[in-house]
């Protein structure tokens, strides 16, 4: 793999690509499993219903949406709170919520209803069964609920810029999936191809809580004054998505899960190899990126942060989406290889979120080149667990060499390149990071350092000089045991790992969450701080209801309005 | 109560780490329970027991001394979450035909579970017996005889390939009833992995400072 894209073009080397400030400027693109579910649900004409939706006029009470597909019903089992002020936090510490849900498999009967009411609002502190696919709570948004209910109690539509800012009425908290509190494993889904590809059904809960969250406000809003009481404008509709709030716990996950890492980085840099080794684009081609690139700056205009790092990378983008108008003006597409071009273009040009958002948004004219990759986006990982022994111990130490020789590099004696330890907490397992040497954490740390692991097995190879294999020196030193497994699978799998520090003093761990959430298909990125960060789901998305008419896949960048010729 | 094997691994991984594991040996722990509780064998409660008798020791007390004739540790018995990695690590030795034989091992069930990547890499069956109990693991599942299975000890352990084909159980994936008493020891284990909670720590350390409202 080279360096940069060439031609004949090869993908992305992972040393470019497995950078966490790279990482940290991804975007949403058409592999995004938001995108990818909903794709699905189009093509296969799912069908949609609400069996049941009963609330008093705080929205307490209980709802079931459900979702039919070409085999199978699944429900989103809603169950809404009257949540103490006092008491609303999104942390997982949190010991309750405004709503609660989970995604139950079929339809479900009023026994199980009765079931999970005793179960799913206290989420960690309840248990569900092999029935049960996901777990999740959703807290509302203190600033725009209200509003939204009293502006609709009195017979007006709620603030449109207010609306504009803030982008939903719900945050979810947390989604729990593959069988945490006793719910279904992935394997008894996974053969499945409506679940198949990587978070399908958790992204389906949270579709279908979309639709709660608007259907709720609305009425509550009718509950306080039935005689004015008006539904939110369809136009405005669309506007409102689901927020979620995401702490350090999907940072621990894209380590401990290198093949599926691997397999959805692997899917993008495939698309852009494709895309970039085509010869000419038609003008179709062209406009739809044009129209594309339009609706990019729409939705970087309502993208605010008032963290500095990203208001930082925020201005960079708006400056980097004005050049790529310039460049693309010049007639940049009409010449061969437009899209190679470009993107070396971009490379010496832009800054990493620019680059990043080009990557997203040369992939749209060409669904039928790039959408077939999300099939190759999940891992079965049991496949790669097992350690070789038989390999040779000069092989081995030709990996370390080769994959991990950015971390051989690194001084690991220094303190400012071992700074943090990732650790659980003791208080409902709350997933953490400190400061190695002014806190007395080190001894829970996490395995979540593979690079200065990685430096250690090489110096540990050094005395075993010869025709040693692994099984023989592993049963010497157990402890290399993690990351001989990693190696191998990064041998195997070139994106599996993150190829740079992640217990640096430097480290901002919103870098980590931030590209799993564009792989999400998240939008709006908003850290609150280093290690903290919030998003939008599902903006500007068809509702269930509007699916089988609305254009396929034409939502994750915001409209604008037509050009008058 | 009824546990789904996720939870079995990730709590079989996290219990072992508290007992002293280090983190490989700890998440092959964790899949070996997984994987004998997929099977209907009681993987939580052979990892509860195993690790009951090595707390307090190290890894050199309970490994093999050395991967020549037959397996033993310095003093008392083989540990079979360290023996099993071992014989994971020579899957492709068992297939070409070397047997191994072990001395006194604990729960020599748990070894089962590290037999599986040698039955896959030579798409056939490894028989793993002791007095009392014989397993045949494939590719597909396994089948377990004997009313000495679910020993707490055995005094030799024998493992092979063997060219045949065998009627096998596949695993089950809907879960899996874990004795109470198990699943507690295993979670007082886990504790002594987590940190300590602080008032610092609290606010600083998931990073969502005094608010996390909005």
């Amino acid at each position: 793999m080279n360096d940069t894209l060439n031609s004949p073009v090869t993908q992305r080397s992972p040393d470019i690509v497995m950078k966490l400030d790279r990482l940290g400027s991804m975007h949403q693109c058409r592999l995004s499993f938001m995108r990818t579910l909903l794709r699905r649900m189009k093509t296969e004409g799912w069908t949609f219903e609400r069996p049941l939706f009963d609330f008093d006029e705080k929205g307490v009470g209980v709802a079931v949406y459900s979702a039919t597909g070409p085999e199978r019903t699944y429900s989103l089992v809603c169950f809404g709170h009257d949540l103490p002020a006092e008491q609303r936090s999104d942390r997982v510490i949190a010991h309750a919520w405004d709503s609660t849900f989970t995604l139950f498999d079929g339809v479900p009967s009023q026994a199980d209803i009765d079931r999970l009411q005793q179960n799913v609002p206290k989420q960690e502190a309840g248990r569900v069964s092999h029935r049960e696919i996901s777990v999740s709570r959703a807290n509302r948004s203190v600033r725009l609920f209200d509003h939204v209910v009293e502006s609709l109690a009195s017979g007006k539509q709620p603030d449109l810029e207010k609306c504009k800012a803030i982008g939903y009425l719900m945050r979810t908290t947390a989604v729990y999936g593959s069988g945490k509190l006793g719910a279904a494993d992935r394997e008894l889904i996974a053969d499945r191809p409506e679940v198949t590809g990587p978070f399908q059904a958790e992204m389906l809960s949270v579709y279908l809580t979309r639709a709660y969250t608007l259907d709720l406000v609305e009425h509550i809003a009718r509950r306080r004054s039935p005689e004015t009481a008006v539904t939110i404008d369809p136009g405005l509709r669309r506007l409102f998505g689901v927020g979620n709030s995401t702490g350090l716990g999907l940072a621990p996950f894209v380590i401990h899960h290198p093949t599926l890492l691997n397999n959805w980085i692997a899917a993008r840099e495939e698309a852009l190899r494709r895309v970039c080794a085509i010869e000419t684009a038609s003008s179709a081609e062209r406009e739809t990126f044009a129209h594309m690139l339009a609706r990019t700056h729409a939705n970087t205009e309502t993208w605010h942060s008032e963290h500095p790092a990203q208001v930082e990378k925020l201005k960079n983008l708006t400056s980097d989406l004005a050049l790529l108008d310039e460049r693309i003006a010049s007639g940049a597409l009409e010449e061969d290889t437009p899209w190679l071009r470009l993107y070396q273009w971009a490379e010496q040009t832009l800054s990493l979120e620019g680059q990043e958002q080009l990557v997203s948004l040369m992939l749209e004219p060409y669904g039928e080149l790039v959408d077939e990759l999300s099939d190759t986006m999940s891992a079965d990982e049991g496949q790669s667990f097992a350690i070789d022994g038989a390999m040779s111990l000069e092989q081995l130490r030709g990996i370390l060499e080769t994959d991990y020789g950015w971390a051989l590099e690194i001084d690991w004696d220094r303190a400012e390149n071992q700074a943090r330890v990732w650790y659980v907490s003791a208080e409902k397992l709350e997933p953490r990071i400190g400061e190695r040497f002014e806190e007395p954490i080190a001894p829970y740390e996490q395995p979540l350092a593979p690079g200065r692991d990685a430096k250690s097995l090489h110096s540990d190879l050094k005395d075993w000089e010869g025709k040693g294999t692994v099984a023989s020196f592993l049963l010497r030193h157990p402890e290399h045991r993690h990351v001989v497994r990693r190696a191998q699978i990064t041998r195997q799998f070139p994106y599996a790992e993150i190829r740079d520090n992640t217990i640096s003093q430097e480290l901002l761990p919103i870098d980590m969450l931030r590209f799993k959430l564009a792989f999400f298909g998240a939008t709006h990125f908003d850290p609150r701080s280093d290690r903290w960060v919030r998003i939008n789901m599902f903006q500007n998305a068809p509702f269930p209801s509007e699916l089988d008419t609305c254009a396929n896949d034409d939502w994750a960048y915001p409209h604008v309005p037509e050009k008058q010729s | 109560m009824t546990y789904s094997l996720n939870e079995i691994e990730a709590m079989g991984k996290r219990a072992a780490r508290g007992v002293g594991l280090n983190w490989g040996l700890a998440e092959e722990a964790g899949k070996a329970a997984r994987w004998l509780s997929a099977h209907n064998l009681g993987g939580a409660e052979a990892l509860a027991e195993t690790l009951t008798r090595i707390d307090g020791t190290s890894y050199d007390d309970v490994a093999p001394v050395s991967d020549e004739g037959t397996w033993h540790a310095p003093e008392g018995p083989l540990c079979p979450l360290m023996a099993g990695p071992a014989l994971s690590d020579r899957a492709r030795e068992i297939v070409d035909g070397q047997s191994y034989a072990l001395g006194e091992t604990l729960n020599p069930l748990l070894l089962a579970p590290y037999l599986a990547s040698a039955a896959k890499l030579g798409q056939g069956a490894v028989e793993l017996t002791w007095d009392g109990a014989s397993i045949t693991i494939t590719p597909e599942g396994l089948s377990a005889t004997g009313d000495q299975l679910t020993t707490s000890q055995a005094s030799a352990v024998q493992c092979r390939f063997i060219n045949a084909t065998a009627t096998v159980t596949p695993a089950a994936n809907t879960g899996c009833d874990i004795d109470e008493q198990a699943w507690n020891q295993l979670a007082e284990f886990m504790t002594r992995y987590l940190a300590p909670d602080t008032e610092e720590s609290r606010l600083a350390g998931a990073g969502a400072g005094l608010s996390d409202n909005d």
